[in-house]
């Protein structure tokens, strides 16, 4: 007999677990079993080991398992409170935007207003108006860089 | 087909959906059930694959911290046990990556540190001291086994999964989960020696 059948035997007994072979490979694994005493060694101690590894008894702590349910629950809690803190975000954004795009148009009509009043060419108040907007923006960055230089400074001498 | 078979199929693809929409929702009734139902079962799982209780125990509440955050990505077609497992193997991985940089190979037990598989609980009868032997040598043959041929062992013969759903866990062809329980097996073979009654 070949050693390869003996594997072909070995590796087929190893694999038949819950669900059963094919019939043929089942017939030809009977007629080698039959046939050779080392096999159905082997078949017998994979048997047996399948049977003792099915018989280890584990069981979980009762502690970990309510701990993790507790953990479990706060988390779950926690992620809702985060999701509802943004949908929060999301509806204030929402508000901000609409009401940014209605004072622009409010605003753009009132230096235009004035600008007639005034008898200003138009492009004389469309630049206020742009210099209006931005200069929120611009005071914001200033100061912001100006304070990451501070920032930068003191890294800088705790490092050095 | 027969009609128990169709029923019982059934009934399990109902009770997917139904987990998939609970995880969803992250309903914490719902993961509260399934960490009693599964406790068991995942414990033995991590430990088999970890080869230490207490990381094992650590790994169990990060997976079922993790089944919470990526319920959503629960897909019902398969059964929950499946995607609960490939959940805590990914972190079981994530942990060696972040501990050592290795797959599940570097899980290759520490020489240093027995490995702690569940201890054998005390026979009550004669006739279960047989089994008890049994049982004590398999857990000695399989500290010398690499973590992903316990792994294979203790999906197949333990969850009784099928070579597909090991596949599936172990994200591995299944050429290699056939390869890795007859390896596993064989290697165990030494312990086995003489235990067939």
């Amino acid at each position: 007999m070949k050693i390869d059948s003996h594997e072909h035997a070995r590796r087929l007994v190893a694999w038949a677990g819950p669900e059963s072979l094919a019939n043929s490979d089942q017939a030809w694994l009977q007629e080698h079993m039959n046939s050779c005493a080392a096999c159905r060694d082997f078949g017998g101690n994979v048997a047996s080991a399948i049977h003792a590894l099915r018989a280890i008894p584990f069981a979980a702590d009762g502690e970990l398992v309510s701990s993790t349910q507790l953990l479990v629950r706060r988390r779950a809690l926690e992620l809702q409170r985060h999701r509802e803190r943004l949908w929060m975000v999301c509806i204030s954004c929402t508000v901000v935007t609409v009401f940014g795009v209605l004072s622009t148009i409010a605003l753009w009509r009132g230096f235009a207003w004035l600008g007639a009043q005034a008898n200003l060419a138009p492009s004389v108040w469309q630049v206020a108006f742009l210099v209006f907007c931005a200069t929120p923006a611009l005071v914001a960055g200033v100061l912001l860089l100006v304070r990451d230089t501070h920032l930068a400074d003191h890294v800088g001498s705790y490092q050095g | 087909m027969n009609a128990t078979a169709c029923n019982f199929e059934n009934a399990m693809a109902r009770e997917s959906t139904e987990i998939a929409r609970g995880l969803r929702r992250r309903d914490p009734d719902l993961l509260d059930r399934l960490i009693a139902q599964y406790q068991h079962r995942l414990l033995r799982y991590l430990v088999y694959l970890t080869g230490r209780r207490e990381l094992a125990e650590d790994l169990f509440q990060e997976t079922w911290i993790r089944v919470l955050e990526r319920g959503h990505q629960f897909n019902d077609r398969y059964a929950f046990s499946t995607w609960l497992f490939t959940v805590a193997r990914n972190l079981v991985i994530d942990y060696m990556r972040r501990t050592q940089p290795a797959s599940l190979d570097g899980l290759m037990d520490d020489e240093d540190k027995p490995v702690e598989f569940p201890a054998i609980g005390q026979p009550s009868a004669f006739d279960l001291t047989h089994l008890h032997e049994q049982s004590e040598r398999i857990r000695a043959g399989l500290q010398f086994l690499p973590a992903e041929y316990r792994e294979a062992l203790v999906l197949r013969f333990q969850e009784g999964m099928s070579l597909e759903e090991i596949a599936t866990v172990a994200s591995v062809p299944l050429g290699t989960v056939k390869s890795r329980i007859y390896r596993a097996l064989s290697a165990l073979e030494p312990h086995l020696k003489g235990m067939s009654l």
